[in-house]
């Protein structure tokens, strides 16, 4: 009974032991969660971003997290349910209105007040764009927008000097350009990349108050006509309304398309893919007006965070100085932050220079950015309202009739819960 | 008597013995979820937010509202519709490769091929074949003179779906028709030659013989095509994405982009319980016309 009893003593205390030694370590350690975007290749950099962090915070753990775009927001998503969401994510497009307007991302407003000589650096004109009813919930990690890529060699075929000043002149001169195989225009269409078409027609998505769609016009239904028109002609290529990144991109890189409207990543992706591509050959340009829609990434903040400032200071860290920095040099793309850029030009000019054209674009006409629309239901306004564009645009709807349903859509979209 | 009814007892307790663990792992993985994905679908929810009942709010506005679900609720059913054609056409090439025709290792094994390609690389593969521009079965169209300019296959409203239901059923009939040619070559022969000297033609032995003897591999091949039609999740994804403008979504792919694509978790659990009761309807359709009793296990034989 004796020898029994001293084994459970035993046993208890061996217990226990594990139990410091085991657990206790564990629940000490802290981590870091960083969630990015389809950049696993981004490694050098990254650890440099580690590094730096670790020097102010030795006793906090960096785990990092890729996912490509299409898994992002599924992983991300499962992941604030299984409440294990990472701390930092480097988001696109307006996918993070959604969280942010259901409280599920840290406020950045006041960190950014603070820190002001990290703000200064920033272009508030991309600060702007993770901005929901007031409140600040991004830093820009690397800044996009669309611009106007041109086959210089099918233009000089069509005998076209210039490049066109308005909307009229863009379907003029995609006409001049199309024959057989050849298309004279093409947009890329996600995440509203395809609305400067309509911005620069003065056609705008909702009211200023975000409360109602405001596109339902006379001008918009003639738009859609004319795009619609020159879809079933040709003159787009149907790609335009139907492909994602690759398909468009991809058909530019054949050099049977005339103009491409997409954004800055694109170029290095099409060049890749076509060694005909080079200064002499491809132009980079705004679409008439300066008009484009933004791309760009942003890191975030989970309010579900243990660590909130670490993880401020880790944002800082990515999005700002050298760590941008190494971003740029990482990922050939532009950051948030001025004084790096100016650096990162000087690297591309040494480096891509065929890319400096369409990087120049990216930091001009920052005031006529559209389809950024801080909507907290904007992904179901897409899906109201690109579905009933599609059919009028493919032939399937008159514009008139696809418009005024899309507006039926967006109605109940904004106006239910 | 009792003898009988003890041995009845242990093989049952042996039965349920051995289902326990697939039955637990079942439970889990599948009954619990469904039980909670049916809860989700009267709730308003989001990673975000507490729960709230929300009564009928899901189904009301999928039935009344969603334009979107009933042109996908179709798509569905045109996708399990176009099962048979698949199975006839397995069947055809399945009565070829049986015959001593010269070859016919090579042929099935052509036919088969198509079967153990990944989903994906089967989406990109027709993709390309129905490019407008630079696709072969365009290339060949324009060639023989049948249309003046390329057709955009997978951009058709008309045309999307049936692409896809091709390229589908191409991936799909060389398992077909390995089942058929398994199922042909269990027919005794005797059967065919009794007909044969009783006078009956090619094709009256055909209708007589071989397809009422079939029956439980065509049923086979059916139930692979509608469980396929529910769940090709993959294909549909990589050729069109459900585009151009929900002409190719399936219930399957609409769940998915409400779930995840608009976080709409709460409308995509009712969606989820339609398309599961749609299912489970056809199941037991299927199930009485194969005779009641697929999958019954008799005890103490």
């Amino acid at each position: 009974m004796k020898t029994g009893r001293k084994l459970v003593w035993v046993l208890g205390v061996m217990f226990l032991a594990g139990l410091v030694l085991g657990v206790a370590p564990a629940e000490a350690q802290k981590k870091l969660a960083v969630l990015t975007w389809n950049i696993p290749y981004f490694e050098d950099g990254f650890k440099k971003w580690v590094t730096d962090f670790n020097k102010k915070h030795p006793d906090i753990t960096i785990e990092r997290l890729d996912k490509k775009g299409t898994e992002w927001s599924t992983f991300y998503q499962t992941q604030v349910v299984a409440g294990t969401a990472p701390d930092v994510i480097d988001v696109q497009g307006g996918l993070w209105l959604e969280y942010a307007s259901k409280g599920g991302l840290l406020d950045v407003t006041d960190y950014l007040k603070r820190d002001q000589d990290y703000t200064k650096r920033i272009y508030p004109e991309f600060l702007q764009s993770w901005v929901y009813e007031g409140r600040n919930y991004g830093a820009p990690l690397y800044i996009s927008k669309t611009l106007l890529f041109y086959n210089k060699l099918m233009f000089k075929e069509a005998g076209l000097t210039d490049l066109p000043k308005n909307f009229d002149q863009i379907l003029e001169y995609a006409r001049k350009m199309t024959k057989g195989e050849k298309s004279g225009f093409m947009t890329l269409n996600f995440d509203w990349l395809y609305w400067p078409l309509f911005a620069m027609n003065g056609v705008e998505l909702l009211t200023p108050d975000l409360k109602k769609p405001a596109f339902n016009t006379p001008k918009a239904v003639a738009v859609v006509e004319a795009l619609a028109k020159a879809t079933q002609e040709g003159v787009i290529n149907k790609i335009s309304w139907t492909g994602r990144w690759v398909e468009p991109n991809g058909a530019f890189a054949s050099g049977n398309v005339g103009m491409l409207h997409a954004h800055a990543p694109a170029f290095l992706w099409f060049k890749s893919q076509a060694p005909w591509v080079n200064e002499e050959t491809v132009g980079a340009a705004h679409l008439p007006g300066g008009w484009s829609t933004p791309n760009s990434h942003a890191m975030l903040i989970s309010k579900s965070t243990k660590y909130p400032d670490a993880a401020w200071d880790f944002v800082k860290i990515s999005t700002g100085g050298e760590g941008a920095y190494a971003l740029g040099v990482g990922t050939n793309n532009l950051t948030g932050d001025k004084q790096v850029n100016d650096q990162l030009f000087e690297y591309f000019k040494k480096n891509i220079p065929a890319s400096v054209p369409a990087m120049k674009t990216q930091l001009e006409y920052l005031d006529k950015l559209t389809g950024n629309w801080p909507a907290a239901k904007d992904a179901e306004i897409k899906d109201a309202f690109y579905p009933e564009l599609q059919s009028a645009l493919l032939g399937q709807k008159s514009a008139k009739a696809a418009l005024s349903d899309a507006e039926r859509n967006v109605n109940r979209v904004l106006q239910v819960r | 008597m009792q003898i009988i009814k003890r041995r009845k007892t242990r093989e049952l307790f042996l039965l349920w013995l051995l289902l326990t663990p697939s039955l637990a792992i079942f439970t889990l993985y599948r009954i619990i979820p469904l039980f909670w994905n049916g809860i989700l679908s009267f709730q308003f929810w989001s990673p975000y937010k507490p729960a709230e009942f929300a009564k009928l709010y899901h189904y009301q506005e999928m039935f009344f509202y969603d334009d979107a679900f009933w042109r996908v609720f179709w798509n569905t059913v045109l996708f399990m519709a176009s099962a048979p054609v698949g199975i006839a056409l397995a069947l055809g090439i399945a009565v070829l490769v049986n015959t001593q025709v010269r070859g016919r290792n090579v042929y099935r094994t052509i036919v088969f091929m198509s079967y153990p390609v990944m989903t994906v690389a089967v989406g990109i593969i027709w993709q390309w074949l129905y490019n407008e521009k630079v696709g072969l079965i365009n290339y060949i169209l324009i060639s023989l003179g049948v249309i003046g300019r390329g057709i955009p296959f997978l951009q058709s409203f008309e045309l999307a779906l049936p692409s896809v239901i091709v390229a589908s059923i191409w991936q799909v009939i060389g398992f077909y028709m390995i089942i058929l040619l398994a199922g042909l070559q269990t027919i005794p022969s005797e059967l065919y030659e009794s007909a044969a000297i009783d006078g009956a033609s090619q094709w009256m032995q055909f209708r007589r013989i071989t397809l009422p003897l079939l029956r439980p591999s065509v049923f086979l091949c059916f139930v692979i095509g509608i469980i396929n039609s529910f769940t090709n999740f993959d294909l549909i994804f990589v050729m069109t994405q459900g585009g151009p403008a929900h002409a190719t979504d399936l219930l399957i792919t609409y769940i998915y982009s409400t779930a995840f694509k608009l976080s709409k978790f709460d409308y995509a659990a009712a969606l989820t319980v339609v398309n599961f009761l749609f299912f489970l309807a056809l199941a037991l359709l299927a199930n009485k016309a194969s005779g009641g009793e697929a999958g019954a296990v008799e005890i103490g034989k």
